[in-house]
């Protein structure tokens, strides 16, 4: 395929985004991860048809990395609202407690099995293995409460919980992404550092670009310009980071967090951007899926299968943590930890940040595990949610469409 | 305290910080480039685009109080971040940002199209076509009289040419040197959003002029030929090939033109992508097809504009995607310009310049008089005609390959009086439409004007 043709394919799938973020009639539209797409991407990738070739896959990687930093630029300008609203600090708490929870316990699972099996060449190998899985598993995607909330027209004290901690919980993965990047700096550095300063430099470079950026649109800057320095200083740091073999996905995130925390105009500025997340979206989720190669480890399925398990479980622990503590959680049942088990947009981007960093073995199989965990939370947490909520008396039955309506949406 | 000098102390204390920023955000990539010599190839691409972005905002905006464009600022802020003076941005980099011209191109010719409206042109056709006469017959022929005036000036291999060979490449010189740009009168009006008879004036003639050149070019060419190289016999047989090209232009362009008023009619929505599938995917297919991308692009504009009610949301939709892309553009084509070519080259390229301008100033002089113009449009109608960018440059790499012995040199001094050209040309036009009173007072929508819709949580 002509590179051409490929980005004027991406560029159709990204109008075809742009709709699905317009209307309401179109919210609940697709399955909440966009693992549908990862799927389409699958297909055409060097591995099945190959109308996208490795080659043409890897001349696109700028592009690429653009998409998950915008992506994880957006997460960060986002974090800690829900909505308009921010979110309380019991959510903020749940959210990390969960994320640490639900990854380490990922991470622990994997480390083992890889153990076991001998995966991985070297112990830095299978660290980043091990954590990569981890921090690509730990989260639950946003757009999973919001995408039942909207079909079911859910309205309620746990649906406003779930929703938070799904607002809650993408920091911890992200840090953890740059501590493992930190892991192999790259050998063209010419200023030796100590290991440990990276990711305080990814952090800081986010943190302090961010800043500046929140500086300039305090000031009366055009509509115009504001994009200008929204677009300028996300691709400063992209490129900058991306240079030193940092996490573009870090620095981005902390970026957009740290605007919004600097910046008097964070509201302004997460209504001019949010628009552009479903645009940008399945464009980067077709090319991860253009990246899968089941064939990279013989060992694939067994590490997914422990990573999912332990994730299960994980997410059902965090569900009894909350139960014993709300009412509310409580009426749901003790499987309602399992409604947070989808995970999507923020999980398949660190795998393919992952598979772009660390090509090979340990890149692979991240961001196969990240798109096989998202899949497999398609099952049960738009599920598992809807039950929750319906058990906790907060689904408005009446104002539910009719299977028929429903489907045309 | 006044409200006058509390707005200027403000201002200045925005304009400190927003330096202070520059001057951070260009450390840190300065840090960068030091600390990874090494290219990370498309990705380090990213990265000067970004800086660009943001050095272009920032400079424009600091430079504005002096009253000079925008474009200036974007400008100035590529020849400081390009590969000739902090080479924060190298040429390998510079080279590989061509695609971001091609959308820029794209957009520009459309935005021009879709800003000439007939009824304006109708009523100023007389002073169009007396311009378009005057500046491009008597004012290239006295270009190349100058050009042949500076002869013991100029680079040894063009000054040692026989007598008919160098009269030839005077030719050439003149030819080049009534082309004018598109995207720098764009680049002001974008930012000024002036209206009135100079504006439409100078749109009509620099949109027009473009296929001029590209004539008589082919002509000249034809012409010169035998002259330069003694080989060759005469042959305009180039011109049936332009002609195929252009007639082919306006068709696709009329197509293209009448399917964009469709679109704005029914469906209206996600134009920013759909300019990006235009600007990248129509301008592969016209690159293949070898039609003139600016031409098709721009009768485009003009059919959506004037064959359609489409014309005013058009316009809006490019303004609010081109402002981006513009700061880009001009910013790489600073960061292009041959900065030490321009330090060896400046005195007889200032010359060239200057002599350019005053056959264009005393062109348009008589253009007016000719055409019974109104005092202002006598007055300024030329400040539009200065500026100068990507065409001659393409124009002169075709003269260097055309003319392997003479084309380097040739080249080079079209480079350095094309970039004194480049940015003096804007600031010109921008003071003429302020004089003018042309330039629109009514402010752009400010960042904190936004209403955020209520968003789902």
């Amino acid at each position: 395929m002509n590179p051409v043709l490929l980005l004027m394919g991406l560029l159709v799938l990204s109008y075809l985004g742009s709709f699905l973020v317009g209307g309401r009639t179109s919210r609940g539209a697709g399955l909440p991860s966009g693992v549908e797409y990862v799927a389409l991407g699958f297909l055409f990738g060097p591995h099945v048809l190959d109308l996208v070739g490795g080659d043409m896959l890897a001349s696109f990687e700028p592009v690429v990395q653009v998409a998950l930093g915008w992506l994880a630029f957006t997460v960060g300008l986002d974090f800690g609202y829900a909505g308009e609203k921010r979110v309380r600090p019991g959510s903020l708490l749940l959210g990390t407690l969960g994320a640490v929870v639900t990854g380490g316990a990922v991470a622990t699972a994997v480390w083992f099995t890889i153990r076991h099996l001998h995966i991985g060449a070297s112990t830095r190998d299978q660290i980043l293995l091990a954590g990569g899985i981890g921090a690509a598993c730990s989260e639950t995607t946003r757009h999973a409460v919001r995408w039942v909330v909207e079909r079911q027209n859910a309205r309620g004290p746990l649906a406003e919980r779930l929703n938070e901690i799904a607002h809650a919980d993408d920091l911890l993965p992200l840090i953890a992404v740059a501590v493992l990047f930190a892991l192999e700096p790259t050998p063209a550095v010419a200023v030796p550092l100590p290991l440990r300063d990276w990711p305080a430099i990814t952090v800081g470079i986010g943190l302090l670009i961010g800043g500046g950026a929140s500086l300039l649109v305090r000031s009366e800057l055009k509509l115009d310009e504001t994009w200008a320095v929204l677009f300028g200083v996300t691709l400063l740091a992209i490129g900058a980071t991306a240079r030193l073999s940092l996490s573009t996905l870090t620095v981005s995130f902390f970026l957009g967090m740290a605007m919004a925390a600097f910046s008097q105009h964070g509201r302004e500025l997460r209504a001019m951007v949010a628009p552009t997340e479903r645009p940008v979206l399945l464009p980067a989720l077709v090319l991860a899926g253009a990246h899968i190669d089941f064939q990279s480890s013989p060992y694939l399925a067994v590490v997914a299968t422990a990573a999912i398990a332990a994730r299960l479980v994980a997410k059902l622990v965090i569900g009894w943590l909350m139960a014993a503590g709300s009412p509310t959680a409580r009426k749901a049942g003790a499987l309602v930890g399992l409604a947070l088990m989808s995970s999507g947009a923020l999980a398949i981007s660190i795998g393919l940040a992952f598979a772009l960093r660390f090509p090979g073995q340990v890149g692979d199989t991240v961001l196969v595990v990240a798109a096989t965990s998202a899949l497999f939370g398609e099952f049960v947490g738009p599920y598992r949610l809807r039950r929750s909520l319906e058990d906790a008396g907060e689904v408005d039955r009446a104002a539910i469409p009719p299977a028929g309506a429903q489907g045309a949406t | 305290m006044s409200g006058g000098a509390a707005a200027v102390r403000k201002g200045l204390g925005h304009h400190a910080v927003h330096l202070l920023l520059l001057v951070a955000f260009g450390a840190l990539l300065f840090y960068v480039t030091r600390a990874v010599p090494e290219v990370n190839g498309g990705l380090w691409m990213i990265t000067a685009i970004g800086f660009l972005l943001l050095a272009g905002t920032l400079l424009s905006e600091l430079l504005m109080p002096l009253g000079l464009p925008s474009l200036t600022g974007y400008l100035v802020a590529g020849v400081v971040a390009g590969p000739y003076v902090l080479n924060l941005v190298d040429v390998q980099t510079v080279k590989s940002m061509s695609p971001i011209n091609t959308l820029a191109l794209a957009l520009i010719a459309l935005a021009g199209g879709a800003e000439l409206d007939l009824n304006a042109l109708r009523k100023g056709v007389r002073s169009l076509a007396w311009a378009t006469l005057i500046q491009s017959l008597p004012g290239l022929l006295l270009v190349s009289v100058s050009f042949v005036a500076v002869r013991p000036m100029l680079p040894l291999v063009l000054r040692e040419l026989p007598w008919g060979a160098f009269l030839g490449v005077s030719l050439l010189w003149g030819a080049l040197a009534i082309t004018r740009s598109p995207s720098a009168t764009l680049g002001v009006l974008a930012q000024t959003r002036a209206h009135g008879p100079l504006t439409t004036f100078t749109l009509g003639f620099v949109m027009s002029s473009d296929i001029v050149v590209v004539v008589l070019v082919a002509v000249i060419l034809g012409v010169v030929k035998p002259l330069v190289d003694p080989a060759a016999s005469f042959s305009l047989e180039s011109l049936k090939t332009l002609g195929h090209d252009l007639f082919g232009s306006v068709a696709l362009g009329t197509t293209l033109g009448l399917f964009i008023a469709a679109y704005l009619r029914i469906v209206n929505r996600q134009m920013l992508v759909v300019l990006l599938v235009l600007g990248f995917g129509v301008s592969t297919v016209l690159d293949y097809l070898q039609f003139d991308a600016l031409l098709t692009f721009m009768v485009a504009g003009f059919i959506v504009r004037n064959l359609s009610n489409q014309g005013q949301k058009f316009l809006q939709h490019i303004e609010s995607t081109g402002t981006v892309v513009y700061v880009v553009f001009f910013a790489i084509a600073g960061a292009g310009l041959d900065v030490p070519l321009i330090r060896v080259m400046w005195p007889v390229a200032l010359i060239m310049a200057a002599a350019r301008g005053l056959i264009t100033y005393a062109g348009a002089r008589v253009s007016g008089w000719l055409a019974k113009d109104s005092p202002m449009l006598k007055r300024w109608s030329w400040s539009g005609m200065i500026s100068q960018a990507g065409l001659v440059l393409g124009l002169a790499a075709m003269v260097a390959r055309e003319f392997p012995g003479i084309g380097p040199p040739f080249a080079s001094l079209a480079i350095a009086a094309v970039a004194i050209n480049q940015l003096v040309g804007p600031i010109l036009f921008k003071v003429a439409l302020d004089r003018a009173g042309e330039t629109s007072r009514v402010e752009q929508p400010s960042f904190s004007s936004i209403r955020p819709p209520a968003m789902p949580g």
